[in-house]
């Protein structure tokens, strides 16, 4: 397979009538999923190739038919977060272009405020669907399928689109490594518009699986009673999530889980007891992470079925290689990682300044980490949020994850302030638990017996919230 | 409480391995292992959410020992 359409078109070849997709509302076989892609194409055809249609939508199955309509008419999907604020819609349109946006009811008068008057903007149920007609056209295996939006915790969101041969590899990985099988029930309660939630529908699709695909991951007794009504087998969620999950600790809930036989979460280092704790949970099943950007999905992969590599963010995925380059520019084993495989997209979107982060293949991730003597890769922070206080580096991260062992902290990030004597100090921004009252002086105090001198922040400042991006991303340059 | 147990307590939790024999009101910054400029900073932020007070830059600069401490937290309570 080399299109990320042919991942349908062959699991209707191979089972049209098994049950693809199921969401609240509707449940559709592939044969019937197919039918509704297709005739989505008939009106997407009319633009050009490679024209850029933008959906906004929640998990649906229109989504879904949107989506792949958009690629069967070898057309490019810029999916939009539905969370996007205004400001940000208007940037992404402008910058990507689109010939037509769709989307649903809920949305229809986001998008009407648009001003532009070239671009068509259609509520899915009134797009000029024939049934009858399809698209005739083939997507090639480098052309760009989908455009995404990193997440600009850092600046303004860059334009990454991935292509069908970026796709179809990172597909395969991710179900090599992860065993997705045809018989496999995925219970997907994660956004479509971001990375992850895309990449497990992918899997889905080419593994020929089904898929309940629910709207959001606030319900978790909803989704565990979906893993047990529908016998689910594999389960993605955030962290954050599986974090509260665990908080809430119903035994009920709990018993659901146990079932599974593959729990995936994403990208973050996580706590070690946290993945202690699934570990033990999954009686016979796996509790896996990975690391990727949009830009690189699924890097390396990590199945914790070993001790004391909790915190490791794994090894690279198949065909995918990893650096790690030091502050001298030498390959080492702690530095920046470095990306190179089919997974890493070519270029931008329209963006000659983001594009130098690319060289010879090569992503400069800004991630920063280290490898330990087996080659598993664990991450420290970011090369763009590192502090300097006087000459002496500072890893944000540290601080923070110091900081919030202490109870009635839910979140501190630390950032640089400006210093009349040392150039840069650091400030904490804290944001408390409910009830909590803890004090500026006990965090200063916990921080002098648990960092070294230079890493105390200088300055504590509590929040309600921090300003976040769509996907929930603290936006740190927002604090500085 | 009074203001100078609470200035010694607040010393020695800016100095976390400092031991009782090694304090004395008058020692000066030089005479400290750990005092270095960046202790300074972390005493001085640690005074001013303790007492929820502003040293001005040239105040937290002069301080030179356990007694100026607390003679500036003073002033400015």
């Amino acid at each position: 397979m080399k299109i990320i359409t042919a991942f349908l078109e062959n699991s209707v070849n191979k089972n049209p009538n098994k049950i693809a997709l199921v969401t609240t509302e509707q449940r559709h076989t592939y044969k019937e999923l197919f039918e509704l892609v297709k005739g989505f194409s008939s009106y997407i055809s009319k633009f050009p190739k490679n024209s850029v249609v933008s959906l906004l939508f929640e998990n649906s199955t229109e989504f879904v038919i949107s989506y792949l309509g958009t690629l069967y008419a070898s057309c490019i999907a810029h999916i939009l977060p539905t969370n996007i604020s205004d400001e940000n819609l208007v940037k992404q349109i402008d910058l990507s272009e689109p010939r037509t946006i769709v989307t649903t009811k809920q949305f229809i008068k986001k998008i009407q405020k648009l001003t532009d008057t070239n671009i068509e903007k259609f509520d899915f149920t009134d797009v000029p669907i024939n049934y009858n007609k399809s698209s005739t056209r083939k997507p090639e295996p480098n052309s760009i399928s989908y455009l995404l939006y990193t997440s600009g915790t850092t600046t303004f969101p860059k334009g990454v689109p991935v292509s069908h041969q970026n796709c179809v590899f990172t597909t395969k990985n991710i179900t090599d490594v992860l065993d997705y099988k045809e018989i496999d029930i995925n219970i997907l309660p994660l956004p479509l518009y971001h990375s992850f939630g895309l990449g497990c529908l992918h899997a889905s699709l080419y593994t020929g699986a089904t898929l309940f695909l629910h709207k959001n991951a606030t319900n978790i007794s909803e989704i565990c009673d979906s893993i047990k009504n529908n016998s689910g087998s594999t389960l993605a969620l955030v962290p954050a999530t599986l974090a509260k999950i665990l908080q809430e600790s119903k035994e009920e809930i709990l018993d659901s889980l146990s079932t599974l036989r593959l729990i995936i979460t994403n990208t973050a280092s996580l706590q070690s007891e946290l993945v202690k704790k699934y570990r033990k949970i999954l009686k016979n099943g796996h509790f896996a992470t990975y690391y990727g950007l949009t830009e690189a999905s699924r890097s390396t992969f990590m199945i914790f079925d070993k001790e004391g590599k909790e915190k490791s963010i794994g090894l690279p995925a198949p065909g995918v290689e990893l650096k790690l380059i030091d502050a001298k520019n030498n390959i080492g084993n702690s530095g920046e990682i470095w990306i190179k495989g089919d997974n890493v997209i070519k270029k931008y979107w329209k963006n000659t300044e983001a594009d130098k982060n690319i060289v010879n293949g090569w992503l400069k991730t800004g991630d920063l980490g280290f490898r330990d003597s087996e080659g598993y890769l664990y991450l420290t922070g970011r090369l763009d949020n590192i502090i300097n206080v006087s000459g002496e580096k500072v890893m944000p991260e540290e601080i923070e994850n110091v900081v919030k062992i202490l109870t009635g902290i839910e979140e501190a990030v630390a950032v640089a302030m400006g210093h009349k004597i040392y150039g840069n100090v650091v400030k904490l921004f804290v944001k408390k638990s409910t009830n909590s009252q803890i004090t500026k002086s006990e965090i200063i105090s916990h921080c002098i017996k648990n960092l070294e001198r230079h890493k105390v922040p200088t300055m504590i400042e509590f929040i309600n919230e921090f300003p976040r991006t769509e996907y929930g991303k603290i936006k740190r340059f927002m604090l500085q | 409480m009074n203001l100078e147990n609470e200035v010694k307590k607040l010393f020695f939790e800016a100095f976390p391995t400092l031991q009782e024999s090694e304090f004395d009101w008058n020692k000066k910054q030089k005479d400290y292992e750990h005092w270095d400029s960046f202790a300074q900073l972390n005493l001085i932020t640690l005074a001013e959410s303790k007492f929820n007070i502003n040293l001005t830059i040239d105040e937290s600069i002069s301080i030179t020992s356990a007694k100026e401490l607390l003679a500036c937290i003073k002033s400015h309570l």
